[in-house]
């Protein structure tokens, strides 16, 4: 590779308190896990990052567990782990469906959950070598001050692809955040905001330590739009997770890919034996269209993605009745 | 050269000879050799699609700790490229840049960080000029001119007519028009480019290693820009992780970093980083094929009419070759006398087009087939059928000039038609699933070379020395192809020898005979069969020591499995070494060298540009594809590939399976997922994530079948092996998609989103048609 990584110090904390100490000493401190996303993003001229912080060493991101409460999986269990897990392909299929589905196998090895969380949003005018952003006047997400995807906004359109956020909402999952203030707890559906440039509602100081997925009888599925059946990133990633209670039956969808965050599809509507089929996926099929905003981030046409998503997220719906 | 029925090595799988160092880690590409005391050498690259360079100021740069050397357009003021009469591109630019990624200047530094920082202090003053990006653009009556000699930014226009095509399509039953449009595509090859340059000030000497194909080619080059004598030029090819016509030309690093180490004295290692190399492009152009076909109601074809619009970059390059090649291989395939061509060649401001595996045929035989199999619908045909009904008879001429001998079409169609049961199966596969299939072919060589010197086109070399071993010199070029083991094997076969005597040295030109190079498919053919001669004259020199051994004719002597006898005697058998030491003892070391140089008759048609196409002979293939086609995503899946080639002879089958089934893939590539795509004239492609080619999810079972014309005039009957299975795919893959869904498609690649599209508009004016129907 010809691009140069920029001189950073690589430190390897054994604690979580280490590691959270190593972030406020340098603010452009960055972590580390797998790096299968970070390694090409300062190879990209992306960030100056002066440490980078491996989160290897840590034991309290490393456990996944499950209780009758529910599932913990720490931040730093790789995808494969995941994948391979039984009882996540049982009782949280989708979550196991996601962790499947990205990249390629030799990334799960050491991708991790928390950076598949909090990966970066993307987009055809950032993910690009410095030669070419700056050829482009940069951008409103690093370096420059227009957005090119929608100039006239304000806002930054650089698109969620993280596959495991969906699959988690779409379980109602809890991340568990340490920080110099302590731990919290947020909803993994809170935890994102719909700005590409400011996706993470993440401290710089916090690391993301597990999420925790409550048991709930749900069956679920994951899978993802793309061109080909590997490496890619989802042109939008589909979650849907299935609860029957007393003879109605609801539908929880979680989509990726199309927005600067993962999104929660407003669609409460119960099948009881009495609604006509039909139209109950017809509304979840418009409502999908409507609720996802795919913008020019990727060289596939937007209206693709919102087509494409609105059709899987029905396809798997009624793939778990 | 007709193949020998006794063959011992040839016509078996032979691992590649230089398989084990490549598995093992051993082999070493150009970023593996030693660069130990090397500068790294850095390229800064346009911002600016088109633009008049005012002023280049590396001043800050050069004074940068550090940084050694620093060069620009300034430095070279020789235009470089691969066909003589088309050389119109400065390896940095001088007073015009023509396209984002261009190369203006160079750095050389003790490290990649300095190089780096160098590039951000050259200072550059740009006046910007309008720009185009498609063919429309650059052909608009005011549109700017990339080049000062080249009006309507036409590099190339040709316009052939052979036959009546007035006639043919008077007297045809069913006449149909349309337009394709094919993506620009890239060669993605898995190692990106680099150069290693060092450069003795003391004896005025350079010496290149490179990724190239044609070391040939760049040993002129490096001459010609560095206005050096070639013969204190050296040249070198190491291991190559890959060509497919990336590196079928001299490329502007290589002659930077020439340059740059010229400058410093001293040793410089370029390593392209995977967007470099996308920029350095020469791909496979956008092309807009448009197709007219007349067929009788029988389904012969009676008529051709075809026009294609290329959009070819910003240099020339090979862009006249390849506008050619588009027309000429209309031909040579089927049973076709009334063609009419007109090929535009035409500039914009993109990085520059060149050669890709089927140079300029593909996007047509794209066109071709697809229509061949619409009409084969309209006309209630078969489509196996109306091949059969079209094939050649042999040996011919073409309309345009091009020599037919072997032909072995007529058996890939029925080897494949019987292997994927189409007759049981065609019409009855499940809801989404489809058949389709296609022909295609390539040439084996172009037997009109670039530089017509009067040398022969191919020159092997053999040595025999008092080891015993044979080594065998050669300047072709191993890009993974498998050349070093051909000219191995055919060492073995001819001398009766072990495979484990012969040693290959390759691409060395202190040391290698010439060769112009892996490109159009010429090596097997043409070194094979020089490969064969200089083994015919080592083996002659034995026969005539063995004879003198025996005191027999030299008629009488037979040579097998490293021994030398009386024929039909059982007594006085010789031993390889003890001739050996025969042989020597009358000159010492021997060394031999065999020719080839292709016949007259074989070099095209008079014509202007009817060389292009010509050949010694062409591979043919038929295959069918089977897909499922995901109606909701517009995903295609291709479930199933059975593919047939006549490569006249497999010298190493394995070779020729790997061949075909790399073929079908990369058609596959380009059939599925493959474009570039630019933004303003930016790559928004460039790297590995972005520009898709299939992974092994996407890759289906391919069953392959070699079909064995032989050749009069090839090596044991060999024709080439690697490029014919290609365009086929594509084709085969838009049939079957018609054939699942009930929808043609006029675009390359047939991604999910454009399917989608299309079936929404195919849905809404079917649904319009029934509409008027009803009521009427």
């Amino acid at each position: 590779m010809t691009e140069v990584l920029p001189v950073f110090q690589y430190v390897e904390p054994d604690t979580l308190a280490a590691a959270i100490n190593a972030l406020q000493a340098d603010p452009t401190a960055m972590l580390c896990a797998g790096g299968t996303d970070l390694m090409v993003h300062l190879r990209k001229g992306l960030s100056e990052a002066g440490t980078v912080i491996h989160l290897d060493r840590i034991k309290d991101l490393n456990t996944l567990e499950y209780t009758k409460t529910g599932l913990r999986i720490g931040a730093g269990v790789s995808l494969a782990e995941i994948a391979r897990n039984k009882v996540i392909a049982e009782h949280y299929s989708a979550i196991a469906d996601a962790a499947n589905c990205v990249a390629g196998p030799s990334h799960r090895e050491v991708a991790t959950l928390g950076g598949n969380l909090c990966l970066d949003t993307r987009c055809v005018y950032y993910n690009q070598s410095h030669w070419w952003r700056k050829s482009n006047n940069f951008c409103l997400k690093y370096r420059g001050d227009t957005c090119h995807v929608a100039p006239q906004g304000n806002r930054c359109r650089a698109a969620f692809s993280g596959e495991l956020a969906p699959a988690l909402i779409a379980h109602e999952a809890e991340l568990e955040i340490a920080g110099p203030a302590g731990t919290r707890r947020v909803a993994l559906n809170d935890f994102y905001r719909e700005d590409g440039a400011a996706h993470l509602r993440l401290e710089h100081g916090e690391i993301v330590v597990a999420a925790f997925v409550p048991s709930n009888g749900a069956s679920s599925i994951y899978r993802k739009i793309a061109v080909r059946g590997a490496i890619d990133f989802p042109l939008a990633g589909v979650a849907v997770a299935c609860n029957k209670v007393n003879d109605a039956t609801t539908f929880t969808i979680a989509i990726t890919g199309t927005n600067s965050r993962p999104l929660l599809i407003d669609f409460d509507k119960k099948l009881a034996t009495d609604t006509d089929v039909d139209s109950f996926f017809m509304s979840m099929e418009k409502q999908v269209q409507k609720s996802v905003s795919p913008q020019r981030t990727t060289t596939i046409a937007p209206h693709y993605r919102r087509l494409s998503a609105a059709a899987l997220s029905v396809r798997l719906a009624k793939s778990l009745l | 050269m007709t193949a020998n029925t006794r063959n011992s090595i040839v016509g078996t799988p032979v691992p590649l000879v230089d398989g084990i160092e490549k598995v093992t880690g051993k082999a070493l590409y150009t970023a593996d050799l030693d660069s130990r005391g090397a500068f790294v050498g850095r390229i800064l690259r346009a911002s600016v699609s088109h633009g008049r360079i005012i002023r280049v100021d590396v001043s800050k740069a050069e004074s940068l700790d550090g940084v050694i050397a620093v060069i620009t357009g300034q430095d070279c003021d020789k235009t470089y490229g691969v066909i003589p009469i088309a050389m119109n591109e400065y390896p940095m630019a001088r007073d015009k840049i023509r396209y984002r990624g261009e190369p203006i200047a160079a750095v050389a530094a003790v490290d990649a960080q300095t190089a780096a920082c160098a590039l951000e202090l050259i200072n550059l003053e740009i006046e910007e000029l309008p720009v185009c990006y498609t063919p429309a653009e650059s052909r608009a009556p005011n549109a700017p001119l990339l080049h000062d000699n080249k009006p309507g930014n036409l590099e190339r226009e040709v316009h052939h007519s052979f036959g009546d095509v007035v006639n043919g399509f008077a007297s045809s039953d069913l006449i149909c028009k349309e337009t394709f449009n094919c993506a620009e595509i890239n060669h993605a090859q898995m190692e990106p480019h680099a150069a290693l340059a060092e450069y003795e000030p003391e004896r005025d000497r350079l010496t290149l290693h490179s990724v190239t194909q044609v070391p040939f080619y760049v040993h002129l080059m490096l001459a010609r820009c560095l206005d050096m004598d070639s013969s204190r030029i050296r040249v070198i090819k190491p291991f190559v992780g890959g060509g497919f016509g990336a590196r079928t030309e001299t490329l502007n690093f290589e002659i930077i970093a020439a340059l740059l180490a010229r400058k410093t004295g001293g040793k410089i290692i370029i390593h392209l980083s995977r967007e470099e190399t996308f920029l350095t492009h020469r791909g496979r152009p956008n092309t807009q094929v448009k197709l007219k076909l007349g067929m009788t109601k029988a389904g012969k074809i009676t008529a051709v009419e075809c026009e294609v619009v290329m959009n070819g970059g910003a240099y020339a390059g090979y862009g006249l070759v390849t506008i050619l090649y588009a027309g000429a291989l209309l031909q040579g395939i089927y049973d076709i006398s009334n063609i009419k061509y007109d090929g535009y060649r035409v500039y914009t401001n993109q990085p520059p087009c060149g050669a890709m595996r089927g140079h300029g045929t593909v996007d047509v035989r794209h066109a071709f087939e697809c229509m061949l199999d619409r009409m084969s619908r309209a006309l209630n045909l078969d489509p196996f059928a109306v091949r059969h009904i079209n094939l050649l008879q042999f040996p011919t001429f073409t309309s345009n000039g091009l020599m037919v001998n072997s032909y072995g079409l007529g058996e890939c169609l029925d080897k494949v038609e019987r292997a994927s049961n189409w007759a049981k199966r065609k019409g009855k596969l499940s809801k989404g699933r489809g058949l389709g299939m296609a022909c295609s072919h390539y040439v084996s060589g172009a037997a009109k070379p670039v530089h017509w010197t009067g040398e022969p086109h191919a020159v092997v070399s053999m040595k025999l020395d008092f080891d015993g071993s044979v080594t065998v010199l050669t300047g072709a070029s191993d890009i993974g192809q498998g050349s070093t083991t051909i000219v191995a094997l055919a060492a073995a076969e001819v001398m009766s020898i072990d495979l484990g005597r012969v040693r290959v040295v390759t691409n060395d030109s202190a040391i290698t005979p010439k060769d112009n190079g892996s490109y159009s498919s010429r090596v097997t053919f043409m070194v094979g069969n020089a490969a064969i001669e200089a083994a015919k004259a080592l083996r002659e020199k034995l026969v005539i020591a063995a004879a003198e051994l025996l005191d027999v004719p030299l008629d009488d002597v037979e040579c097998e499995n490293e021994t030398f006898f009386v024929n039909g005697s059982s007594q006085s058998e010789l031993l390889f070494q003890d001739v050996v030491i025969a042989a020597l003892a009358k000159e010492g070391t021997i060394t031999v060298k065999g020719t080839f140089s292709t016949p007259i008759e074989a070099q095209g048609g008079k014509h202007r540009g009817g060389a292009v196409g010509s050949t010694m002979g062409f591979s043919y293939a038929a295959q069918v594809v089977e897909v499922s086609v995901d109606d909701v995503t517009g995903q295609v899946t291709v479930e199933q590939v059975w593919a047939a080639l006549d490569c006249g002879y497999a010298i190493n089958p394995l070779a020729v399976e790997g061949q075909i089934e790399g073929s079908v893939w990369m058609g596959m590539g380009q059939g599925l997922c493959e474009e570039t795509h630019y933004i303003d004239g930016l790559p928004a492609h460039a790297n590995f994530t972005d520009y898709r080619f299939p992974t092994i999810t996407e890759s289906p079972p391919i069953d392959v079948q070699i079909v064995e014309s032989i050749d009069p005039l090839g090596p044991f009957g060999a024709k080439e092996a690697g490029e014919g299975a290609l365009s086929g795919f594509p084709p085969a893959l838009v049939n079957a998609v018609a054939d699942a869904i009930g929808m043609d498609v006029n675009f390359l690649p047939v991604t999910p989103d454009r399917v989608l599209e299309a079936l929404i508009k195919f849905r809404r004016a079917n649904r319009r048609a029934k509409k008027l129907e009803a009521m009427t």
